[in-house]
């Protein structure tokens, strides 16, 4: 598969505020990427670079090979939708749809079809008449969604689509846009800072903050093998302790060694440990690697969330099996699930952990 | 009750806002001309409104204007707008404060600025300096309007617009100016309404023969209004009326359907809708419909305006000559006459003198031709184009000599003096003698009324104390204030031409008064009678000169030439009811009121009276100073 | 998406050449004498006696515009912002219409309204009552003044008013608030900005004014307005007319910093 479009070096400050610097990302054909990070990493920032409606200070975009930096959005191959759906509220939802195909001339017969078409994509085939005005956020979506890919654009951009919905239309969608893609067979760039949408639609998922790219990879590589504290506090809940590397294999976390896999980090290193709060084993007081005191207990539906005083730490813990307030515990953990990671050297990086 | 006073206090308010609109509109069917006082239903100031051409000319002017700028104002503003939302805080920031000045600013110094930055730069004033005068305060309610719907807007729109492969120029077209439009067109109603009731910034502004509608309000007030002006204002306002009602409230009840559907949560039909799309369209429709007409309306006189021939702009008192000899000249010759016109001399000098609005024939009161004489801003008249010129008495050319030997700048148009009108049934006759009896405070329950007129109410308190009537002696001075200022709380009004209509209704009983009002307020209301006090008054000649810097000195001089005509002259004097300079005329009078010691003083009168003098500019500024000390009272 | 700066371009000519360069032309008047040499007299003539005079009644006329303005405003703007929710429109319909009456006329008319044997007196004396005199008094000045400026205090309070979010109200009343303290602690201070907005825009015009004081004042109320106009249309003397305006650019300056200290959002406007 060859990159459909790729930034080279790209930096973009806003009134003396980088907000991007110096980034590369590649993008294959036919993937579902997603920029994931918090507000003000620079994630709107790339889209919006690779849309055209910010032109960066350095570095290139290039599309299907060719330099479209200078390009304005309106000759683009692209197409956006947006957070807000920016539908047009003085036009219907056929009028809306027919907006880009009217503009590059299409005739009113193939227009005609094409808007049947999208609207039956979305699953809204009667609405060519209605007022967009007068549908939910949910109908509005999809008719942003249906306005934009009737253009065939060969990449198509997501600002946070799903961000207005309510919780269950959101999960619907979500399955409606891995559909959709499958269909279209088109290139998706998604922005999201929600990690739980980025881990269900991606084919990618690009961690960013503070204007770098934090980690690129699969969801389960991103999920399991978090490459700094920051993305592992980003992408779902973790606990993450200072710890000293012994030697390979064996690692020590508050005054207790740990065994574990991974190698080469040298010998009497300080390091950052993660350890997924669904790894953490509870069991009988004195039977595990350490003990300590259940100081909180929340029931969530599929498991309990429990929080653990032990070792002078407190160590978030999920378990479907439960244990009150104030019983006494052993906590261990298997080697496989414990995540090493170098300490931040840099001060960027620095301020990366402590952003978070 | 809470509701009733509350509906009764906003009523009331209400009330207070339409009440002066309501009285216009029925003085416009009053049939006379005299306010104050209901003489029966008449549409003739209807009719008069389309027949005078200098009342057409103010209103076509007063649109023309107010198109142009809310027009020129709204397209600027808006396109500032855009670039605004790019700016930079500071930017905004600063462009945001000088946005407000015109705003914030009292339209005098606004209007006295641009005055003096045309002045500076040598423009001349002209239609095209009220038109940029206009769009520079109209600019800042742009602005107030648009950017707000702008930033309400936002970018996303236009961007989304522009993803799907506009270009910004049709993104801002088809997707960002319809939904701003409500704030476009309020922008644009709102500039169009503050031009068209600006009067200041158009007073200082304008060019030569540029009348608006306020500009000739304002000259007219002083003279005497004509109704014809609100038969005007009253056909605006109804047109104006209807045009809004129209454009608001039609697409608005449809609006009603639609937000009524919504509540019940069902869709429009298709009825509706198409229904509520037209409405719209109406809306708007009806408003463009209203700009064209103006339009169209208009250009055969913009039209004309450019291509008008040969023009004479003549400079005159209010009220002060026939409309029909005008439009008999016009006819004779092919020229247009355009005029404008002052109330006093001394309104009239510092125009003449800042020589930026020029004018190619002026009338002028002796001594202020004396001051124009002794400042080079006269050109010689040249008396071959004048062959009407015999006709003129040849003792008042004498008298006349003395002020401009030779007679070579000013040729005499009417002539007279300033006496006392006053009210019969209020005062028995032989009661007025003298001008101590204003100082009456008897009389004084009658209504006082004083002249507003550097000279003529110096003159009055000169005479008493018996002083020369051309003194710039300070100490004289002082004790003319000073007895000026006795008689203060006696007067009821300084005023100077509207004086006869108050008179004439009968809200005053006395007052100072040209000789030549006797006439018309003798006609109007027969109780009233004129005197020249016993201390005797000016003798005043008001007399055409040509400024220096007319264009048209030729055409100047037809005009005067045809203005000598004995029988013009005869019409004119029907019309003004001054005294006539112009010996032949005087053949074709009417024996009794040839004889009317009133109107034509007999010579043992005339040897009382005396004639004003220039007294050079340190005595201008002598008077000036102590004509301030006393108004500043 | 606005990136096109340039497009303020030919407004901010018209800004350079229709407030700036004037305001210039102002100043240099101003500091000049006849010959073009530079004096402060033009700017000190505000303290002759009768300069002050006319300034200090044009203040004081002004001052008790604004106030009678402002309390038969505000009420307006409570009752609207209660009743008139959805009809913004139409309330500045009303407001702004008469306007499409020439303002001259409109003041003309109080005039003919006011004279000894005026409109309003001839319907007193059909019901026996007492004829008021008022013309040529400040009183008529003041109520002419009132009656040209009213709107442009009611616009930007009930602009205010109508954007106060009821749920505020609510939430006062629910707190234990009475009505009076709701109107004292709550709307007054967030209506604030409309005040100050059309405090401005009634004071600075009507300390100004000349039109007014001419037609209603009967030549007895000589206003700094008057003074000069009469500097530029009867004495000749422009810089001292211009001095006198630059006096008057104090009171332009005062009110655009209240209004950048109260209305920072321009929230008061008149539209």
């Amino acid at each position: 598969m060859s990159n459909i479009l790729e930034l080279q070096h790209v930096s973009k400050k806003f009134d003396n505020d980088l907000v991007l610097d110096d980034l590369c990302l590649e993008v294959k054909e036919n993937t579902f990427m997603t920029l994931l990070g918090p507000s003000g990493c620079g994630k709107t920032t790339t889209l919006r670079i690779i849309g055209g409606f910010i032109t960066p200070d350095q570095g290139r975009v290039l599309f299907e090979g060719k330099d479209i930096t200078n390009l304005p959005p309106n000759k683009r191959q692209l197409n956006t939708v947006f957070q807000k759906y920016a539908l047009f509220p003085h036009m219907t939802v056929g009028e809306n749809i027919a907006f880009g195909l009217k503009i590059s001339g299409k005739s009113d017969e193939y227009i005609r079809d094409k808007i049947k078409y999208a609207l039956k994509l979305v699953n809204m085939d009667d609405y060519a008449n209605r007022d967009v005005t007068m549908l939910s956020g949910g109908q509005q979506q999809r008719i942003a969604i249906a306005r934009a890919i009737v253009n065939e654009p060969k990449v198509l951009l997501l600002d946070e689509p799903l961000g207005a919905l309510d919780l269950k239309l959101r999960q619907d969608m979500q399955y409606e846009l891995i559909r959709l893609k499958n269909e279209l067979g088109i290139t998706f760039i998604y922005v999201t800072h929600d990690q739980e949408e980025a881990l269900t639609m991606s084919d990618t998922v690009v961690v960013m903050n503070q204007g770098y790219i934090q980690q690129m990879g699969t969801p389960e590589n991103i999920y399991n093998e978090p490459e700094n504290a920051f993305v592992a506090t980003f992408i779902g809940d973790s606990n993450i302790l200072g710890g000293i590397m012994l030697r390979d294999k064996l690692v020590r976390i508050l005054g207790v060694d740990f065994p574990c896999v991974d190698t080469g980090f040298g010998e009497n290193k300080p390091v950052d440990v993660v350890i997924r709060p669904e790894d953490v084993i509870l069991g009988e007081a004195g039977k595990g690697q350490m003990d300590g005191v259940v100081s909180h207990l929340i029931f969530k539906g599929v498991h309990y969330e429990m929080e653990v005083q032990a070792g002078g730490f407190e160590w978030l813990v999920q378990s479907t099996s439960m244990f009150p307030v104030g019983q006494p515990v052993s906590l261990s953990v298997d080697p496989f699930n414990i995540q090493i990671m170098n300490k931040p050297e840099s001060e960027d990086e620095e301020a990366v952990v402590v952003d978070v | 009750m809470k509701n009733f006073l509350k509906r009764f206090y906003l009523i009331i308010i209400l009330l207070f806002l339409y009440l002066p609109i309501v009285t216009l509109i029925v003085l416009s069917f009053n049939n006379t001309k005299t306010m104050g006082v209901w003489k029966g239903f008449t549409l003739k100031w209807y009719q008069e409104m389309f027949s005078n051409p200098q009342v057409l000319n103010a209103f076509c002017n007063t649109l023309f204007i107010a198109l142009i700028a809310a027009v020129v104002s709204t397209v600027v503003g808006t396109v500032a707008c855009v670039g605004i939302m790019a700016l930079s805080k500071r930017q905004k920031n600063t462009v945001l404060q000088l946005t407000n000045i015109p705003l914030l600013n009292a339209d005098i110094v606004t209007a006295v600025a641009l005055l003096l930055a045309f002045g500076m730069f040598g423009i001349s004033l002209s239609l095209g300096t009220v038109v940029f005068a206009h769009i520079t305060f109209c600019l800042p309610y742009v602005i107030l309007n648009v950017l707000p719907k702008l930033r309400q807007t936002g970018t996303i729109h236009f961007e989304a617009a522009q993803d799907l492969g506009a270009t910004p120029v049709y993104a801002f077209l088809h997707i960002v100016l319809p939904d701003i439009m409500p704030g476009v067109f309020s922008g644009f109603l709102l500039a169009f309404t503050m031009s068209l009731d600006d009067f200041i910034i158009t007073y200082f502004t304008r060019g030569a023969g540029i009348n608006t509608i306020s500009t000739l309000v304002y000259s007219q007030v002083k003279v005497g209004i004509r109704p014809t002006i609100f038969a005007l204002s009253t056909v605006i306002f109804v047109i104006v009326l209807i045009v809004l009602l129209i454009s608001n409230f039609l697409p608005e009840k449809v609006e009603k359907a639609k937000e009524k559907a919504e509540k019940e949560g069902r869709e429009l039909t298709p009825e509706q809708r198409r229904k509520r799309r037209t409405a719209k369209k109406v809306g708007y429709g009806v408003i463009a419909a209203a700009v064209a007409a103006v339009c169209i309306l208009a250009s055969p006189y913009v039209g004309a305006m450019a291509g008008k021939g040969e023009v004479i702009y003549f400079y005159n008192y209010g009220d002060y000559i026939d409309p029909d000899l005008i439009s008999a000249f016009e006819a004779e010759t092919g020229i247009s006459v355009v005029m404008d016109t002052f109330d006093t001399n001394e309104s009239m000098y510092p125009i003449i003198e800042g020589g930026q609005v020029s004018y190619d024939l002026v009338v002028a009161g002796d001594y202020t031709v004396e001051k124009m004489i002794e400042n080079k801003l006269l050109q010689q008249i040249n008396y071959d184009n004048i062959p009407n010129a015999a006709n003129l008495e040849p003792s008042y050319m004498e008298i006349l000599a003395r002020s401009d030997p030779g007679n070579q700048y000013m040729i005499p148009y009417a002539w007279g003096t300033v006496g006392i009108l006053y009210n019969k049934t209020m005062i028995p006759e032989g009661r007025i003698t003298s001008w101590k009896d204003l100082w009456d405070p008897e009389l004084a329950e009658y209504g006082i009324l004083m002249m507003d007129s550097l000279r003529d109410t110096f003159m009055v308190a000169e005479k008493i104390l018996g002083y020369d009537m051309n003194t710039k002696d300070p100490e004289e001075l002082q004790k003319v204030v000073e007895l000026l200022i006795v008689q203060q709380p006696l007067v009821q009004a300084y005023e100077n031409d509207t004086a006869r209509d108050d008179l004439i209704t009968e809200s005053a009983g006395l007052g100072m008064i040209y000789s030549g009002e006797y006439l018309y307020c003798l006609d109007e209301n027969e109780n009233l009678d004129y005197v020249i006090p016993e201390e005797g008054t000016n003798v005043w000649f008001d007399c055409f000169v040509i400024p220096a810097n007319a264009k048209n000195k030729e055409g100047a001089e037809k005009f005067i030439n045809f203005l000598l005509d004995a029988e013009a002259g005869l019409a004119t004097f029907d019309y003004l009811t001054y005294p006539t300079p112009n010996a032949a005329t005087m053949q074709l009078i009417e024996e009794d009121i040839r004889e009317d010691e009133n109107v034509f003083p007999s010579q043992e009168t005339l040897d009382l009276c005396d004639m004003y003098h220039y007294l050079g500019k340190e005595g201008d500024l002598i008077l000036a100073s102590y004509w301030k000390r006393f108004r500043g009272n | 998406m606005f990136k096109k700066k340039w497009l303020t371009a030919p407004y901010l000519v018209f800004i350079l050449c229709g407030t700036v360069i004037p305001l210039l032309a102002i100043v240099y008047y101003g500091f000049t004498d006849q010959e073009g040499h530079f004096t402060l007299a033009n700017i000190t003539a505000i303290a002759d006696e009768e300069h002050a005079k006319a300034l200090g009644l044009a203040l004081l006329l002004a001052l008790i515009c604004t106030v009678v303005c402002l309390l038969l405003a505000y009420p307006v703007g409570l009752i609207l912002r209660k009743h008139a929710g959805g009809k913004k429109g139409f309330v500045v319909f009303i407001l702004i219409l008469p306007m499409w009456m020439n303002f001259l006329l409109r003041t003309f008319a109080w005039k003919a309204l006011l004279a000894n044997n005026g409109v309003i007196n001839g319907i007193l004396g059909s019901l026996n009552l007492d004829p008021i005199r008022i013309i040529n008094t400040p009183a008529a000045v003041v109520l002419g003044m009132v009656y040209d400026f009213l709107p442009f205090m009611i616009l930007p309070i009930y602009n205010v008013m109508a954007k106060i979010d009821n749920n505020l109200i609510e939430a006062a009343y629910d707190l234990g608030a009475s009505g009076k303290t709701v109107l004292t602690k709550v709307l007054l201070p967030l209506s604030m900005p409309g005040i100050i907005s059309g405090i401005t825009m009634v004071f600075v015009p009507a300390v100004t004014t000349f039109v007014i004081s001419q037609f209603l004042g009967g030549g007895k109320i000589y206003l700094i307005g008057n003074i000069i106009e009469q500097e530029f249309t009867l004495n000749g003397n422009r810089q001292l007319g211009s001095g006198l305006s630059l006096v008057m650019m104090v009171f332009i300056l005062i009110s655009m910093a209240l209004l950048n200290k109260f209305d920072k959002n321009g929230e008061g406007s008149i539209v």
